[in-house]
């Protein structure tokens, strides 16, 4: 098979409507995405994107679908390397479930061709969500995350 | 590619040391890892098991190589389902490496040369649960709850 694909799967105390919030509330994102944020109006056909500290716009796309809290499917291209914009769109999938007291996050991000770009995601989806497990459960997001890369 | 591989990458807030402890210290792999145990020396051509908790060998191996704390590599054979066990030895390993000023990057690999093991399968199921539950209990002082006993069919 052709596509390239990350899938990544993580386990949060929390719940599923606090998980939703840290996953789309700019304010929220900015303390663990390396001070990157989301606009969308988060509803289905809605535009999104996502912007560095300093305004800069890194990705965009579309809401696909979304059923808050449990998933969300996102039209995704970046927009800030033209070697990575070059691969064209890929899609997101963030499914959220409940198990007992835990929360259980899934990312799937996939393109329908070899890509570079999901090469990058893959060491980025890891940071960010190693950093959002422990803002949800700690209340401080790790070190690096929490500030724009230098 | 006759192959087949889990990679997992996590963050956490803690020293290599003390994740190395936790990776392999009973009182730790109790408290986060579903009550089992690992028995070692932990040295190179040591044999190395995981216990459950009434004693039976889940799964046995062989340390190939410590780097105290930074690298671990061990082959692992599941021993207690006869399909799992017929695959043979795979391979796993640890590496550990600096994140910032307070955190650790922990990246797991574990393969076997075979495709479409079923090994590999059930494993890239639970490793996500158990670094989960390991990253709560060193960030929190409290494993997951869905972690802490022992259940026959994980």
């Amino acid at each position: 098979m052709s596509e390239s694909k990350f899938v990544y799967v993580t386990y949060i105390r929390t719940t599923p409507e606090k998980l939703w919030q840290a996953l789309t509330d700019s304010e929220f994102n900015r303390k663990y995405w390396f001070g990157c944020y989301q606009e969308s109006e988060w509803k289905q056909g809605a535009e999104w994107k996502i912007l560095g500290s300093d305004g800069r716009l890194y990705d965009s796309g579309e809401v696909l679908e979304i059923d808050p809290p449990r998933r969300l499917v996102l039209k995704w291209r970046n927009e800030w390397l033209p070697e990575l914009k070059a691969d064209g769109w890929s899609r997101c999938v963030f499914e959220i479930e409940t198990d007992g007291e835990l929360t259980k996050l899934s990312v799937t991000h996939t393109t329908e061709r070899p890509s570079l770009f999901i090469e990058k995601v893959s060491t980025g989806w890891p940071k960010i969500l190693s950093s959002l497990k422990t803002l949800l459960e700690t209340g401080r997001a790790l070190p690096r995350t929490d500030q724009p890369k230098a | 590619m006759a192959e087949s591989k889990f990679v997992y990458v996590t963050y956490i807030r803690t020293t290599a040391e003390r994740l190395w402890d936790a990776l392999t210290r009973p009182e730790f792999t109790r408290a986060y890892w579903a009550e089992t145990i690992q028995h070692s020396k932990w040295t190179p051509g040591s044999a190395w098991e995981i216990c459950v908790p009434d004693g039976r060998v889940w799964d046995s191996g062989e340390i190939l190589e410590v780097d105290h704390p930074r690298r671990l590599v061990l082959t692992w054979r599941n021993e207690h389902f006869p399909e799992m066990k017929a695959e043979g030895f795979t391979c796993l390993t640890y590496e550990i490496e600096p994140f910032g000023d307070d955190a650790v990057k922990l990246m797991l690999t574990h393969e076997i040369a075979i495709p479409g093991s079923k090994v590999i399968a059930a494993v890239s199921n639970g490793w996500p649960a158990v670094l989960a539950s390991l990253k709560s209990l060193l960030e929190t002082g409290e494993a997951l709850s869905a972690m802490t006993k022992w259940k026959d069919c994980a």
